[in-house]
């Protein structure tokens, strides 16, 4: 972890990084507000994947995050998020960067959807493997909006990983909520608790303040 | 000219922010009739906090904040911590509301943009000042002391506290006064074993928990804060302190308040004599009509550049440069906090975790040069540290190898280790060379001459930011940090980052070198107050709103009492 992404941890904590409670009272106006917008993703139009592709992110997605006895990615809406994400919040390098990968890794599979899900995994893993002296991995390089820099593999990664933690089923189903109402500093962590959800991804939208310098 | 649609108010002030919310709550207090001219838009306390406990999939891209919005848009606001996808609406849009920069000397410049201003976004820790930080300038031969001390403004503090509301921890310190507390709020588990061990090998080194105006318990109807996290998105519940929650109801209540939104004041107008205002100017920022109103009291609460950047456009043949600067402080001496961090990791307590979110850290009062000059420091002043715990979870660990059910559950888990990040504040001196100016020829959409900003650190400044980096290294490990950053004084913040920006309208004793007196009352305008951060003479280490609070309710008692007394 470089210092500045140290520092911008820090700036976030004097904020504290916002968990919503399932059962937390909203105003009025606000649940009216708040209802009649609906989720993200009810309210996207999905137009650049072709059905093949959909298929195969899904695949790829299911396999980061499979369904266990929570559930997966699927479930969860990621595939479906990453379409939204590359369609209208990458930069048209990074999109062309994601389509190419997709399409390379099709290519190289000779048909990703034919394959059997070991090979299928096989795939990602190899391809991690030959992303691995990438800036994306270095320790603590998660304090930034976005690694423009990222391989696909990492592009669809962090994606995935966002798309199931941030979505209401990753969210209610797979991390806990944080009971609000009082704080309270010495709480024991029991051995099968996960971390608490998050409101608003704890990003920076920081320029970077100072040249990095690695941990 | 602006149309003359001027109509008769006892007094009108400039901005809703803390110093303006409380202007217009102690005005209206006293049976004046109170107009407040708001440059932002007008947002309802509660029913307007649209990003209040917002789920992250009910958020456009999760909440990823929309980067292409954020470059063209708020280049300049999007460094501040608390800017986020769920409260955008409440900040200065950069690219229509823009200011210039000196090259080589960056300032910052954060701003709000509704009704409560900054109030609304602020980071909520209050601090008393001490007598020493009334004294330091007149001890250290620093440009110019002080009008008063700390025992004129002490009962002011516990005036606007016992108002305000301030959780924290009594301590008895001489150099940094306990407020009228609250209970203070609990600590985490690792910042016990922290105070212990510190306060234990260190014996100058205090810790105690962040005083701030977030309410422990009801108070004025105000409910306790619920730990939800992110203030900054806005409280419906009122449980922590803005104009919004506070001074503005407070008003409202009197039956006295017009409160106009979406009012650039542009200048204000004196009379023949020069030595009243008789008009203040205004541009409607929607329909960009302009108007004229008047009353017998002006308080300039607009913030520190703001408030310069409208007495500088203010000049007239009796005021060349520019409204009551007759000295030509106006606009010079701007100073800032620097802010610097350090940090370790901790593996103590790795099975304890927490519930709720504290909106609060500790804080390491000052311990340099108090009561004299430490023998081991090559710099004036000193600094306080402001210090956050943080459980790492997916969200810094996201980057890990690995697919699959293993991937999944290492996601879910807390991280095996904690952060402890210590925040430097440093006080700032006052230079002349560090300014606030107006274009000659560039001005705004509304024809408004841009503000010209110039700032840059002194040596003073990077002494005390390299010594926050010895000081912290010795606390981290009399802490018990496993592994700690040390930041180098030339990572610090930018001025104007630290959003206490201050002192461009100083108030002192001496007309021909300031432009307030000691109760904020401009020397060449009777009718005129100034109570934003511009009448700051010095910067004190410690987060100056609670300052602004007590010197806002002190001048309107005075300026009151004045016009009763036909004295303005």
């Amino acid at each position: 972890m470089n210092r500045r992404e140290f520092l911008q941890c820090a700036a976030l904590l004097t904020a504290g990084s916002g968990v919503v409670p399932d059962t937390w009272a909203l105003t009025l106006e606000q649940q009216t507000y708040l209802g009649a917008r609906g989720s993200y993703l009810d309210r996207v139009t999905l137009t650049l994947f072709s059905g093949e592709q959909r298929a195969m992110v899904a695949a790829m997605s299911e396999l980061t995050i499979p369904r266990t006895d929570t559930p997966g990615a699927i479930d969860a809406g990621v595939p479906q998020f990453i379409e939204a994400m590359v369609s209208a919040w990458f930069n048209d390098e990074e999109r062309a960067n994601f389509m190419k990968g997709l399409a390379e890794l099709d290519r190289r599979a000779n048909g990703y959807l034919r394959q059997d899900a070991d090979q299928q995994l096989a795939l990602l893993e190899a391809l991690e493997d030959e992303a691995s002296d990438a800036e994306w991995f270095r320790m603590g390089n998660t304090m930034r909006i976005w690694d423009s820099n990222a391989p696909f593999i990492c592009q669809f990664k962090e994606l995935t990983i966002l798309g199931f933690m941030l979505s209401e089923t990753g969210a209610r189903q797979f991390l806990t909520p944080n009971p609000m109402g009082a704080f309270d500093g010495s709480v024991s962590l029991q051995p099968e608790q996960r971390t608490y959800s998050t409101q608003t991804p704890m990003r920076s939208v920081s320029p970077p303040i100072s040249a990095a310098e690695d941990l | 000219m602006p149309e003359n649609n001027a109509t008769e108010f006892d007094a009108i002030v400039v901005g809703s922010g803390i110093s303006g919310g409380w202007a217009a709550k102690e005005l209206t207090e006293r049976g004046l009739r109170v107009l407040v001219l708001e440059r932002g838009k007008n947002i309802e306390h509660g029913k307007d906090y649209i990003g209040e406990h917002a789920n992250s999939w009910n958020l456009d891209y999760y909440g990823m904040p929309d980067r292409e919005l954020i470059a063209s848009d708020y280049p300049i606001q999007s460094d501040s911590y608390a800017l986020m996808a769920t409260n955008l609406q409440y900040w200065n849009n950069d690219r229509l509301n823009p200011y210039l920069q000196t090259e080589g000397k960056p300032f910052s410049w954060k701003r709000a943009d509704v009704v409560g201003g900054r109030s609304l976004l602020w980071g909520r820790q209050t601090y008393r000042w001490s007598d020493a930080d009334f004294k330091a300038n007149a001890r250290d031969g620093i440009q110019i002391p002080w009008p008063l001390d700390y025992k004129e403004i002490e009962p002011w503090y516990s005036y606007v506290e016992e108002f305000a509301g301030i959780s924290g921890q009594e301590e008895g310190l001489e150099h940094l006064p306990d407020s009228k507390f609250l209970p203070p709020m609990e600590y985490y588990e690792l910042e016990k074993t922290i105070k212990k061990r510190v306060e234990k090998k260190l014996d100058n080194v205090k810790i105690t928990m962040g005083r701030c105006a977030v309410l422990t318990r009801e108070h004025k109807g105000r409910a306790p804060c619920h730990y939800c996290g992110p203030c900054h998105n806005g409280c419906s519940t009122g449980s922590y302190f803005s104009s919004q929650s506070s001074t503005l109801p407070a008003a409202r209540a009197t039956g006295n308040l017009t409160l106009l939104p979406n009012q650039l004041v542009s200048k204000l107008v004196h009379n023949d004599a020069g030595d009243k205002i008789v008009a203040v100017n205004t541009i409607d920022t929607v329909s960009k009509e302009q108007r004229s109103f008047s009353a017998k009291l002006i308080f300039l609460c607009a913030s520190t550049v703001a408030s310069t950047q409208i007495l500088l456009n203010s000049a007239s043949s009796s005021h060349p440069n520019g409204l009551a600067n007759a000295s030509g402080a106006l606009g010079k001496y701007v100073m800032d906090h620097g802010m610097i961090g350090h940090m370790g990791m901790f593996v103590d307590h790795p099975d304890m975790y927490f519930k709720g979110n504290r909106p609060n850290g500790l804080y390491i009062p000052r311990f340099r040069n108090i009561g004299r000059q430490d023998e081991d420091a090559d710099f004036i002043r000193g600094y306080g540290y402001q210090a956050h715990c943080l459980r790492p979870d997916w969200q810094t660990s996201f980057n890990q190898r690995g697919f699959g059910a293993k991937l999944k559950e290492s996601l879910g888990k807390p991280g095996s280790f904690w952060i402890w990040a210590m925040g430097g504040f440093f006080e700032c001196l006052p230079y002349e060379s560090n300014q606030i100016r107006l274009h000659p020829q560039k001005t705004d959409r509304f024809g408004v001459p841009l503000v010209v900003t110039e700032f840059d650190w002194g040596d003073n400044e990077r002494k005390i930011a390299a010594d926050t980096a010895t000081q912290a290294e010795k606390i981290l490990r009399a802490a018990g940090s496993l592994y700690h950053i040390l930041s180098k004084p030339e990572q610090m913040s930018v001025g104007g980052a630290g959003i206490h920006e201050m002192g461009t309208a100083r108030m002192g004793d001496d007309p021909g070198k300031s432009v307030l007196n000691k109760y904020n009352q401009a020397h060449e305008v009777s009718n005129l107050f100034v109570t934003d951060g511009s009448f700051m003479t010095s910067a004190s280490c410690v987060n100056p709103s609670l300052t602004y609070m007590a010197f806002t309710a002190r001048a309107v008692d005075y300026a009151v009492k004045q016009l009763n007394e036909g004295q303005i």
